[in-house]
């Protein structure tokens, strides 16, 4: 909220400069975000006073003045205003000075007689419109003062950042009343005309939790014409544009009491007497701004019961607008149900400040008390007279505490980490205007219409906290004695895990957890995989962001597709983040799983003079994936499935039993070119929720065998359809004391229609408890080429 | 008959014609002439019959070794002649010729950062918990407080699914769903990421990361909350570090506290960082709402605790000078290996 630091003052006596104000209102709980000061159009000007005044000898309409601006002599003007005479304090620009638009002054001549300066005007100031003649200074300085400061310090405008549970704060009076609290110093009530209750103007309201309160006066004769320049300058200070006389009081109030009034012109009232309902459906009403809308049956509004003529809280309606024409008002003061405003405000997309304090919550006890202000100052400035009557909904002596709250030292201190007494307790919750009883250890408190927020224990505890002050509270607490942390092993492992890719060349990246549709589209996905059924945003940002992600891979892609290979020339990049299936459990939840999704592409290594370049292939992806499960696992234990589905030829998930722990593959080529990607993508997923949490962490260590390992390699062929791992899986079955095999040729014989492939190996025996003799390793040997033989139809590669 | 005598020469002039090879069609001939399936070393192999028993074990082993002392001399020869690299002339020429480069990895700057203040946090005693990122209303908004149709709502966009169930605005439901299902003495930290339905700008993203803190115990009070937090900021920016804690308001604390330290950059002179205040904004903190134990079935008299809520993203903005939010989702590598190396590796 903008905040005038001279309207500010009328209420509270401040001697503090704004820098110190602003400061100490932040640590109070009024975060000043900003400080404006209007700054002078103009550098240079001083303090002046003229002594003597003569004509000039060659026009008639110009004089030749002498002004002291201290130092030696006089300086000659040449001055052309009306008002000129001598002993008038005037501001002298001076040689040298600068005024708005860079109108740099010189010394010069003007029709033959020398002029040193230029005495200035309002309108040449920029502090005002009056352009009519110089300037009357009616105060005293030493002469050649610097007047910046003394003109336009007048304007301060804080911007002050009010939280939604302080609509007490939404006006100058609120913050005067916050500033009176801190310094602990008096609030100056603005004047108000007395009012009698018993005016006989009809109200009614239909439901009393839409408008616990309407209150409303009756001006007569009223002329209307412009505000005086103050109330004008005040309201264009806080942002609000002036309008007329009546309507400018009304948001004057506004920001002086908080207090939002309506002035409707009682003349084009049907009836004369208001009732406020809920709109029927389909109602119409064109409203200020000159829309027509429609309402709903949850809007309020208020009719004369013939016409509706407001959106109750929100809006008035053109019907009744204020206008030249006018001659008498009905003001209206009232109070609304802040569920009801908030609803109308969003259907109808009004902001308007009237709205935004109904929707946070009003003080009903200010109704009648913003009627007599606003009519105190219509009678002040003129603009109408005022019926000394109000026509009230609720009995006017209602009391001005909303509740009593009592609360215990014991709490207090216990919250605050303090040991304060009750009557300390006490004395700080009174310079907030709140009435205290202390009891020993309770101090009840008695809560003014104006503190909505307070109504536990807890929010008392928290004013006690604030005029305390927050820096005031210290002490030992705690400390780390009672808690112990739990470092988590999935957690640990996941940090591992991402270290450990960093350290291969991968970098990591984060991506939008948000996808579209078409974009899992390209994947070929059949149609009743999870990925393709993706959770909808129903409000997305945009159409591209309007699914939450079941693959991390569109995400990886577009961090491809973000690095051109003119940028790099090698990717590979990680992500370790959820994804979103749809599941049909209890809460109604997605289901979140916890992905590690890699992409490879382009080339191998970095470009360099010692090595061929050489392209990313599927065993560089392979052999990435198999170093992180072997992390978890024993990869003899992990069997590998092709899988096809759509365009995707060539991907294969990766089970332990029958748990899925990885999928890899290679994207295709049509999807990777919708993301401008040229080259051949392989990408792994690492499905982590099923891989052991802290498998990579032994639990005993096995004793490294004191006997050196016997090796034998091994040439074997085949012409069917037999995979290395069935080869693999064969021979471990097969052979006792075998530690590994390495298989270091392969051959595939390319002519077409023949299937003949021949693997080399070593294989390496070692035992636990001695040194192996050959013919015990022959004897294996053996029996492992029967089974190749017999399970397999793989043979011994002869001469 | 074969001897040592055989084997010897054998080897002599296996290890001479590698050697002296000097091309692969060179080397590979004298692999096939000595070592190959036919070669003369392998057949000596063959030949072990021949001789006494009792001395074919020793003469299987000498041969071994002379093919396996061959056969290195090979690999060598193959690697020197594809690298232009040799014993006599390790580097041709040139020792300032750049070395073998592997592509260089890291981690995101916004994982170090969370990594980093995850740290400090175990340190203090904070255990690690985690919460979904689709989270139902009622853990979001309804049990920290924010009553429906409030005002306090409006500050946070909220993209829905439907109208209960939401994308977390931030990571506070955690604080929830933890207490819930465990009794004080609680101290948990909790980062992740968290949604608002805000269009980018360079101070604004869809998608950020929050680190959440949440103590509760027979005694915690205001002055656990400052020390907490004063022990973290100093810990992790500097003990220069001054910090203030001012009134704020949070639905799902009171008293609330937005804590703010002193510019780093200006040490508190006023600069663009800190908009000229000297002070900036870091977190947001405050006693945990009487409400929200009701919710979660704590005695309120019992336990009394505080919670904190820090922008991940923020801390890293501030730390590196980033100047727009939007590069963390950005992934350009050449944002993203900032925070792995510095300039001169390429
Ligand atoms: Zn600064």
């Amino acid at each position: 909220m903008k905040v005038n630091l001279s309207w500010l003052k009328r209420y509270v006596n401040i001697e503090e400069d704004p820098e110190t104000l602003a400061a100490d209102l932040t640590m109070f709980g009024l975060n000043v975000e900003r400080v404006e000061k209007k700054t002078p159009g103009f550098e240079g000007v001083v303090f002046g006073r003229v002594i003597e005044v003569t004509g000039h000898p060659n026009a008639d309409n110009l004089r030749v003045c002498k002004v002291d601006v201290g130092g030696g002599t006089p300086l000659s003007i040449v001055c052309g205003a009306p008002n000129v005479r001598p002993g008038l304090g005037v501001p002298v620009a001076v040689t040298g000075a600068v005024l708005s638009g860079d109108f740099k002054i010189k010394k010069t001549k003007l029709r033959g007689e020398v002029s040193e300066g230029m005495i200035c005007s309002q309108s040449e100031l920029e502090l005002g419109n009056d352009s009519s003649g110089i300037m009357e200074l009616d105060f005293e300085l030493a002469y050649g003062t610097d007047l910046a400061d003394k003109l336009c310090d007048t304007e301060v405008i804080f911007d002050i950042e009010i939280t939604p549970n302080r609509p007490d704060q939404l006006s100058h009076l609120g913050i005067a009343r916050e500033v009176a609290a801190m310094y602990d110093r008096e609030l100056i009530m603005p004047e108000l005309m007395e009012l009698r209750s018993g005016g006989d103007f009809k109200i009614e309201i239909k439901n009393g939790d839409d408008c616990p309160r309407y209150s409303a006066a009756l001006i007569d004769n009223v002329k209307i014409e412009e505000s005086p320049e103050w109330i004008k300058q005040d309201l264009i200070s806080v942002g609000i544009k002036p309008v007329n006389n009546i309507v400018d009081i009304t948001n004057f109030v506004l920001m002086e009491m908080g207090q939002p009034l309506h002035a409707f012109d009682s003349d084009r009232l049907a009836e004369y007497a208001i009732l406020v309902r809920r709109a029927v459906n389909g109602e119409k009403i064109k409203t200020l701004d000159g829309i027509s809308r429609e309402l709903k049956s949850n809007n309020l509004v208020i009719t004369d019961r013939v016409n509706t003529i407001a959106v109750a809280g929100v809006m008035g309606g053109e019907e009744t607008e204020i206008s030249a024409h006018t001659e008498s008002i009905i003001l209206e003061s009232a109070i609304f149900n802040p569920k009801v405003i908030r609803q109308s405000r969003r259907e109808l997309g009004l902001d308007t400040e009237a709205s935004y304090r109904f929707e946070r919550g009003s003080d009903i006890g200010i109704t009648v008390n913003a009627l007599k202000r606003a009519c105190k100052l219509i009678e002040d400035l003129k603009a109408g007279s005022v019926k000394k009557l109000y026509s009230d909904t609720l009995d006017s002596d209602i009391s001005v505490y909303r509740k009593m709250i009592s609360t215990r030292r014991k709490k207090v201190n216990r919250i605050m980490g303090t040991n304060l007494s009750s009557e300390e307790i006490a004395s700080h919750l009174e310079k907030l205007q709140l009435d205290t009883i202390v009891k020993e250890e309770t101090v009840n408190v008695s809560v003014p219409t104006f503190r909505l927020d307070l109504n536990t224990e807890i929010d008392i505890i928290e004013e006690v906290a604030r005029v305390y002050g927050y820096d005031s509270i210290k002490g030992e607490g705690t400390g780390l004695i009672n808690s112990f942390p739990v470092i988590d092993s999935t957690d640990k492992r996941n940090e591992y895990l991402c270290e450990y890719l960093a350290s291969k060349g991968y970098a990591e990246v984060i991506t939008s957890s948000f996808n579209s549709k078409e974009d899992l589209e390209t994947f070929g996905w059949s149609a009743n995989d999870r990925r393709c059924n993706p959770v909808q945003i129903s409000n997305p940002l945009t159409s591209s962001q309007s699914v939450l992600r079941t693959s991390l891979i569109p995400g990886l892609l577009g961090v491809v597709a973000n690095n051109p290979v003119s940028e790099r020339k090698g990717i590979r990049i990680f992500e370790m983040g959820k994804v979103f299936l749809h599941m049909n459990d209890g809460d109604g939840l997605p289901g979140e799983e916890f992905y590690l999704t890699a992409v490879l592409t382009r080339n191998s290594d970095p470009r360099q003079w010692i090595s061929e370049e050489r392209k990313i292939d599927y065993f560089d992806m392979k052999g990435e994936l198999e170093s992180i499960l072997s992390i978890f696992n024993n990869l003899e234990d992990i069997r590998m499935v092709r899988k096809e589905e759509g365009n995707q030829k060539h991907i294969f998930q990766w089970y332990k039993k029958n748990k899925l722990l990885a999928e890899s593959g290679k994207i295709p080529d049509e999807t990777a070119k919708k993301y401008d990607i040229e080259s051949k993508v392989f990408y792994f997923v690492v499905y982590l929720d099923n891989l052991e949490r802290d498998g990579f962490t032994r639990k005993r260590y096995i004793d490294p065998s004191p006997y050196p390992a016997v090796k034998r390699d091994l040439c074997v062929m085949t012409g069917e359809r037999v995979t290395f791992s069935e080869i693999k899986a064969v021979i471990y079955k097969n052979s006792k004391y075998l530690e590994n095999i390495l298989l270091f040729d392969y051959y595939k014989d390319d002519k077409p229609g023949n299937n003949k492939r021949s693997y080399t190996f070593t294989l390496n025996f070692r035992s636990e408890e001695s040194t192996l003799k050959d013919k015990r390793i022959d004897k294996i040997i053996e029996k492992i080429l029967r089974a190749l033989e017999g399970q397999l139809k793989v043979f011994l590669r002869k001469e | 008959m074969i001897d040592g005598k055989i084997i010897g020469e054998l080897e002599k002039s296996a290890l001479e014609e590698i050697s002296k090879a000097v091309n692969f069609k060179e080397l590979e001939n004298a692999r096939i002439n000595y070592i190959g399936r036919k070669g003369k070393i392998t057949s000596t192999l063959r030949a072990i019959g021949k001789i006494p028993e009792e001395k074919r074990p020793e003469m299987g082993q000498l041969i071994n070794d002379v093919k396996i002392k061959v056969s290195n001399a090979y690999e060598a020869k193959n690697s020197e002649l594809s690298s232009g690299l040799s014993d006599k002339d390790p580097y041709p020429g040139d020792p300032t010729l750049p070395g073998r480069k592997n592509w260089q990895g890291g981690l995101h700057v916004l994982h170090k950062v969370t990594k980093e203040i995850k740290e400090i946090f175990y340190g203090m005693g904070y255990s690690l918990t985690e919460g979904p990122d689709v989270e139902l209303d009622y853990y979001n908004f309804e049990a920290l407080n924010f009553p429906s149709d409030h005002p306090s709502r409006d500050a946070q966009d909220t993209f829905y699914i439907n109208r209960d169930i939401l994308m977390r605005t931030q990571t506070s439901p955690v604080q929830v769903r933890f207490m819930e299902k465990n009794t004080p003495p609680v101290r948990i930290m909790s980062p992740g990421r968290v949604y608002r339905n805000e269009t980018p700008d360079p101070s604004h993203s869809a998608e950020f990361f929050q680190m959440e803190g949440l103590y509760v115990d027979k005694n915690v009070s205001m002055v656990d909350l400052k020390n907490d937090l004063t022990f973290f900021v100093k810990t992790y920016f500097g003990y220069e570090a001054k910090l203030r804690f001012r009134p704020h308001f949070f639905p799902f604390t009171e008293p609330s506290a937005e804590v703010d330290m002193s510019c780093f950059v200006c040490k508190g002179e006023g600069c663009s960082v800190c908009g000229k205040t000297g002070w900036i904004e870091i977190m947001g903190a405050g006693m945990v709402h009487p409400n929200v134990f009701r919710f979660v079935g704590y005695e309120q008299d019992l336990y009394t605790g505080f919670a904190f809520g820090m922008g991940i993203d923020r801390i890293a903005m501030l730390k590196y000078g980033i100047n727009d939010i939007r590069h963390f989702l950005n992934n350009d590598l050449r944002f993203l290996e900032q925070f792995w190396r510095q300039k001169g590796w390429e």
